[in-house]
């Protein structure tokens, strides 16, 4: 059932990044839909699960650019273990702690990927710093906005299990 | 699985990745993983890229009834016109093609083109990339790809019926390039932003902004005389070469069909049998 729900949600991120690219050209650079997922999936602390799913949506990722194929897997592996890691260190249970996580999840992924470009590319083109603020910041408000959505469905699907629960009680 | 353990999978995993990444360069193009993520998320973009052009389409449909008389009056006049011109290159063709067999000079073939789809583009982001869906016949490895007002790029990667097009603005393409009004050649690389640089043209020759740059048929990829782009400035490099930027011939924000050109500039038997080929 996890393993479905995970996949959902890939395909869910795939989804809105091709419409957002669709709509908006600048959208890739401005926002990076999978790193998201990859940083809310690290936050439920399990670093195995985490650092696996952030090479399976790393190597999708991969699949949609030009440079060299594991870029972003290699980059999004470090990005899922280390939010599983700080999951486990801090507790992180105010929307405004989900963004900073993910906002330090995108700097750290752009950090990686630019890195390993100059390693391995001739003459890498670096994005502008511009661009990297505002998709840093982009990413951390997306997630705290999946974040806070997602609390308040699971608090409103839980209210509604105990009201069933107590209904049969009485019954 | 404990912390310590998960440790030791993650330095496996990075060091697999590692090892990965720069094996490739040898092997560019052959990614398996890359033909499965293709293949995974290839229809997803299709599909996506299919719903709002059919909305606009309808829309538009709409919204220019009233102005379709007068469009398709236009369109026969050009139509027309046009015809008169191939007339006249026919005959130019013909008069070349005698010319050239009077001093046995082989004219290479043209070659045929296809029109696909753009259902995936990514042109803003450092790492710039196309993905076309090429219908039931496959694109082929290196295949040129153009658009009406130049040249886009090659296809890097083939997965069915999707293909990555590696654009001529990467920082990683090469294209050799020749300057039109003096035939002075060089290579085109992808420059800062969306821009182009043409290499290796000695201080010497004579390079002005506006001079338009088309490939020159030495690189095996591309056919000589597609348009690349225009030469924007021109400011003395190293001790050697200009420093030349171009501007695109192509607007690369406003593609959304390209044109797959069915040229082989190398025949296969021939890059088989050379000693650089591969077996």
């Amino acid at each position: 059932m996890e393993s479905l729900k995970l996949i959902a949600t890939i395909a869910l991120a795939a989804l809105v990044h091709f419409i957002g690219v669709r709509l908006w050209p600048d959208f890739v650079r401005a926002v990076d839909v999978f790193l998201v997922v990859v940083a809310l999936h690290g936050l439920r602390g399990n670093s195995l699960s985490g650092l696996l799913v952030g090479l399976l949506v790393g190597l999708l990722q991969d699949t949609l650019t030009s440079g060299p194929f594991g870029l972003f897997g290699f980059a999004d592996t470090i990005i899922g273990y280390v939010t599983a890691r700080l999951a486990q260190r801090l507790v992180i249970q105010r929307p405004t702690g989900v963004l900073a996580l993910v906002s330090f999840a995108a700097v750290l992924q752009q950090a990686i990927t630019v890195g390993l470009a100059f390693l391995l590319l001739p003459a890498p083109e670096t994005p502008s710093p511009v661009w990297a603020v505002i998709r840093a910041g982009a990413c951390g408000v997306l997630g705290m906005a999946i974040y806070i959505v997602a609390g308040r469905w699971r608090n409103s699907s839980e209210t509604r299990r105990r009201g069933r629960m107590s209904r049969l009680r009485l019954g | 699985m404990d912390e310590r353990r998960t440790g030791w999978v993650l330095i496996v995993v990075l060091v697999g990745q590692l090892v990965y990444l720069a094996i490739q360069g040898a092997r560019a193009g052959e990614t398996r993983l890359e033909e499965v993520g293709l293949r995974v998320l290839g229809p997803m973009a299709h599909g996506v890229a299919s719903i709002p052009e059919e909305l606009s389409g309808a829309r538009e449909g709409v919204k220019l009834r009233g102005t379709l008389l007068e469009e398709n009056r236009q369109l026969r006049r050009e139509a027309a016109d046009l015809r008169l011109r191939l007339l006249r290159l026919t005959d130019v063709e013909g008069e070349l093609q005698r010319l050239g067999n009077a001093v046995r000079y082989p004219t290479p073939p043209a070659g045929r083109i296809r029109a696909v789809d753009i259902v995936y583009a990514d042109h803003t982001s450092w790492l710039r990339t196309l993905i076309l869906y090429t219908g039931p016949v496959e694109a082929r490895h290196n295949q040129p790809v153009l658009s009406p007002d130049g040249l886009v790029g090659r296809v890097v990667h083939v997965a069915g019926s999707y293909a990555k097009v590696q654009l001529i603005t990467d920082r990683a393409a090469g294209v050799g390039g020749m300057i039109l009004r003096t035939r002075r050649q060089g290579v085109v690389r992808g420059g800062l932003g969306t821009g182009l640089e043409l290499d290796y043209v000695p201080l010497q020759a004579d390079v002005r902004p506006g001079d338009r740059v088309l490939t020159a048929g030495i690189d095996g990829v591309y056919p000589r005389g597609i348009p690349i782009g225009t030469v924007a400035s021109v400011e003395p490099g190293g001790q050697l070469f200009h420093r030349i930027n171009v501007a695109p011939a192509v607007d690369f924000g406003t593609l959304d069909q390209v044109y797959l050109l069915e040229y082989q500039a190398v025949p296969q038997t021939l890059k088989e049998t050379s000693p650089s080929g591969k077996p």
